[in-house]
């Protein structure tokens, strides 16, 4: 025990040893990782599989707090006005950060936020119920377009990756459901399983989560789930839909170009690690290794698709 | 000289359900702007039913005046001292820090409270404990509880 | 039941870390600020490294011990130290001004250890059917909740029910400023991005409450609570009578708590409200509710921290957390690689019932744990200076502010709301109307848009409002509490009528 203890001190040592060399910048005590939602989400809970890494790996304590309001905006808004020496990192969400800037003035926008690293996503999911009467994705489009309006569907939230989900879905399989916003992904799901509604537009998170209660119809994945290898994508019923809640991490934007690039290579490091990536993929998410370099064009890509979607769906103008 | 809380107290009443009246009045304004009608309905109701309340509660204050304490017999600048000194302290802290500008609200209060005379011992005993309780509590939030304070 | 997990529950390691969950949790409930959900998630970290089983205990342990010390701050400074806490001061405080604070102190700990043994209880032998309470109530049930919620406003402001009126219904629609939650609007920020994350209901409950009593308290050079000169015997024996007294209150504001705890979309605060509610409904004539009536905190302390059992059953059998600190425990479950789900509570011998027992043990140690803390405090509270009384609770509440989301601007909302409630408070609006408003408000628009889409969207708009049971069932109650006081009092004036006749 003892020498394990010290075995993993050293690796720890080393592995700060290698950071502090190769970027000048360096953490000097433990880091603010600001959540801006309550807890219980995915992006907390991400985070928490995140914590004991981090702390493995580079010695010094990721401290979780949370700064909800405002669907996310209030945190962000207060981002940049944080401390950039490094210490301070916040949870991003796509499609939050675009779509909400797009409607309204909410205090920050997009590209104001200097996001470093994408670490995952929730891929959309349709689910039900283990005893519903929609068996295969089939049935519940049947069901809509026998009796338009009449399929309801919960979801996280309005102008959500779910609501966005919920009208690109409509519109490719031409049918009308009607979508309930609930306050969060766990009250979604309470009214799925109350059978308060039909179906649930949800992540394949809600499927690890729930097990045996739940069934998945289809998941906006390229591939399927190695979680669930039985569940169909979306892609191969014949919809073009990929996609989900994409996570990351931010700096304030007074953070130097070091530290970002510290912290982007700190939280690669924590993605490729086996035991984290198993881990992640036990709880239902999908990983995604977008670092500092490749995150503008991400970005790009990502931001048009979701302007096209929510200008297409009514929600901006 | 009787006459006047009364009178202070039915004024004041009128005055704050008049605010209240044009609080929904504002309300209901600002709930035309909203482009959701998920996220108009509630407010609006509750405008209405709060501009509906108010002017009931107009009329009979009118026919009724009512009898509320009013402000009392209080000292106004041991209630000014004790918020300005924590709007204070607010507005100084992202410059001076955390510990310095809790002191400043510290400071105001105890001015404020303080109704006895000061003596060498109270001065001692009472600023003394003041530090002491600012240190622990910055102590349990900054360290124990890991509270980002400026 | 299987006596494994009780005596592994039982480990000198397991009772050290829920007596000192226990203490820690009580000392940081009762600083106004400082919520149940951030102790538990601060501790977290400190788990990781721990059996899931004692990490559990640990958080169950501080999580009902902030719940408790809750009262502390309610009894004492007139300010609920977590919102669980709310009803405990419309009798609480009134008990601690006219020289009962301890007694009120003890009935509180003595109602919390019992609602939170039957809380715990049930969630040792009824967990899985009692999870199906969770899934009945859908966004009606929930719209009626919070109406029959915001019904106590009337009983709240007896004399002046217009006043009560107004301001619960501005209390609303300060719940509405910000981004809307479920929807995208903006609203009633009139531009300024300071209010974007609109009102912080822990922020408001300290600002509503601790300013004004801070303003007065400075104002006059009155002592804060009345001392009984000489009598320094402990009342512990007087609040155990009371509280056997009133055993029928006891209990059934523990089930309250219970069943409201289950509800992810209420949590201890509607639990409070709801079993005062019902207490001051089923009252005799001769109590007199809000003027420091003890079976007011009984219902009160009972219940809320009966929703502590109540809320682990949804998280632990469903997956999906009861109140906000359950959130925070189950990604720590999470974490751990303990999956939620009925199967827990099968598999004879798991973490669960070495937690739920870990959990009860945490409960009867909080007798005397509270008792201990509870003598302290109002102690301390009593003796200590006004001159130094009133610094201290201003600098806490402006740090415990701070704390909730790391902002100034909060910490100056709240001081602008205690202004403004104080001085509203002064011609005749009280506090609790506006906080009710603002609690409930959110519930009951979440539910009311809901359940409007999914009544139009199956064509049955009435039979979804008032046609499903558990709703009748709710408004049923409502009225009974609206009316109820109104049939006594004409029976009272025809009774007066026929004597004088």
């Amino acid at each position: 025990m003892l020498r394990r203890t010290i075995l993993k001190t050293l690796v720890a040592a080393t592995c700060a040893l290698a950071i502090s060399t190769s970027a000048q910048a360096e953490l000097k005590g433990s880091v603010n990782y600001i959540i801006p939602f309550g807890p219980g989400g995915e992006s907390d809970i991400s985070a928490r599989f995140q914590q004991p890494f981090f702390k493995e790996k580079f010695g010094q304590d990721l401290v979780i707090s949370y700064k909800p309001g405002g669907g996310g905006a209030v945190g962000w808004a207060s981002l940049n006005g944080l401390n950039g020496d490094g210490h301070t990192i916040m949870g991003v969400n796509l499609p939050h950060i675009v779509i909400k800037p797009a409607q309204k003035d909410v205090g920050f926008k997009t590209e104001e936020l200097n996001t470093f690293h994408m670490f995952h996503f929730t891929p959309d999911a349709i689910v039900v119920t283990a005893d519903s009467p929609y068996k295969t994705l089939q049935d519940l489009i049947d069901d809509a377009k026998a009796n338009p309006g009449a399929v309801v569907m919960s979801g996280s939230g309005k102008a959500s990756a779910n609501h966005l989900a919920q009208i690109k879905f409509d519109k490719m399989a031409e049918i009308k459901t009607t979508y309930v916003p609930f306050k969060g992904t766990g009250a979604a799901v309470t009214a799925l399983l109350g059978k308060q509604v039909k179906a649930e537009w949800g992540y394949t998170t809600v499927g690890a989560k729930q097990g045996d209660a739940v069934r998945m119809l289809a998941v906006a994945m390229e591939e399927r789930h190695p979680l669930f290898p039985e569940v169909p994508t979306f892609k191969e019923l014949g919809f073009d839909m990929i996609g989900g809640a994409y996570r990351g991490i931010a700096l304030p934007n007074t953070a130097s170009a070091d530290t970002k690039a510290m912290w982007s290579k700190m939280i690669s490091e924590i993605n490729t690690d086996p035991v984290f990536r198993q881990k992640m993929l036990d709880g239902g998410f999908a990983m995604l290794d977008v670092d500092a370099d490749q995150m503008d064009e991400f970005m790009k890509a990502r931001t048009e698709e979701y302007l096209k979607d929510a200008k297409e769906a009514g929600l901006i103008k | 000289m009787n006459n006047s809380p009364v009178i202070q107290g039915r004024l004041g009443s009128l005055i704050v359900t008049a605010f209240f009246f044009i609080a929904g009045i504002v309300a209901l304004y600002d709930t035309t702007s909203y482009s959701d009608t998920d996220s108009q309905v509630f407010p609006q109701t509750v405008a209405i039913g709060l501009i509906l309340f108010t002017s009931i509660s107009l009329i009979t204050q009118f026919l009724k005046p009512s009898e509320s304490e009013g402000f009392g017999s209080g000292i106004w600048w041991r209630r000014a001292l004790l918020i300005v000194t924590m709007l204070l302290a607010c507005a100084a802290m992202p410059y001076v820090g955390f510990l310095p500008a809790g002191a400043i609200a510290f400071a105001g209060g105890l001015i404020a409270a303080m109704h006895d005379r000061w003596s060498a011992r109270t001065v001692l005993v009472y600023w003394g404990s003041g530090i002491v309780v600012m240190v622990a509590f910055f102590t349990l939030f900054k360290f124990a509880l890991q509270v980002p304070l400026p | 039941m299987d006596f494994g997990s009780f005596l592994s529950a039982l480990t000198l390691l397991n009772i050290a870390l829920a007596l000192f969950g226990v203490v820690a949790g009580t000392i940081i409930g009762s600083i106004p600020g400082l919520t149940a959900t951030m102790a538990v998630a601060v501790l977290v970290p400190i788990t990781f490294s721990m059996e899931p089983a004692s990490a559990l205990i640990l958080l169950g342990a501080i999580y009902t011990g902030a719940i408790y010390g809750g009262a502390y701050a309610a009894i004492l400074l007139n300010t609920p130290g977590t919102p669980s806490a709310i009803a405990t001061t419309f009798d609480g405080y009134p008990m601690a001004k006219r020289g009962d604070g301890d007694l009120a102190v003890a009935l509180a700990c003595f109602a919390s250890v019992f609602g939170g043994l039957v809380g715990a209880l049930a969630l040792l032998f009824l967990a899985p059917p009692l999870a199906s309470v969770a899934l009945a109530f859908g966004p009606v049930e929930y719209f009626w909740l919070s109406i029959f919620g915001l019904s106590l406003i009337a009983s709240l402001s007896s004399g002046n029910l217009m006043k009560g009126l107004v301001g619960g219904a501005f209390g609303m629609l300060l719940s509405t400023v910000g981004v809307a939650e479920i929807s995208a609007d903006i609203r009633l920020t009139f531009g300024s991005q300071t209010m974007i994350g609109g009102f912080d209901v822990v922020g408001a409950l300290i600002g509503l409450y601790c300013i004004p009593v801070l303003i007065d308290l400075c104002a006059v050079p009155d002592r804060h609570l009345k001392v009984e000169e000489g009598v320094q015997k402990v009342r512990i024996g007087e609040a155990a009578r009371i509280a056997m007294k009133s055993k029928f209150n006891l209990v059934r504001s523990s089930v309250i708590g219970t069943l409201v705890g289950i509800l992810p979309g209420a949590g201890g605060s509607v639990a409070g409200l709801v079993a005062y509610s019902e207490a001051k409904r089923t009252a005799k004539p001769e109590q007199k509710f809000g003027e420091g009536e003890p079976d007011g905190i009984i219902a009160t302390e009972s219940a809320n921290n009966a929703t502590v059992g109540g809320g682990f059953i949804p998280t632990l059998v469903l997956g999906i957390p009861g109140t906000p600190p359950d959130a925070v425990i189950l990604g720590a479950l999470l974490v751990q690689g303990v999956r939620t789900g009925p199967s827990l509570f099968q598999e004879g011998g798991s973490i669960v019932y070495t937690f739920i027992y870990g959990l009860l043990i945490a409960t009867v140690l909080m007798l005397p744990a509270g008792l201990l803390i509870g003598r302290y405090a109002y102690k301390s509270i009593v003796t200590i200076p006004k001159a130094v009384l009133v610094p201290a609770v201003g600098f806490m509440t402006i740090i415990g502010t701070f704390a909730i989301r790391n902002s100034i601007s909060d910490v100056i909302i709240m001081i602008c709301l205690g202004v403004f409630g104080w001085v509203v408070g002064r011609f005749g609006f009280a506090a609790s109307p506006i906080v009710l408003g603002l609690i409930l408000g959110p519930i009951a628009e979440q539910g009311f848009v809901q359940s409007w889409t999914i009544g139009a969207a199956t064509n049955n708009l009435t039979g979804m409002f008032f046609g499903r049971p558990i709703s009748q069932a709710i408004v049923a109650f409502t009225l009974l509490t609206l009316l109820v006081p109104f049939m006594i009092a004409r029976k009272q004036r025809k009774a007066e009528l026929e004597a004088k006749a």
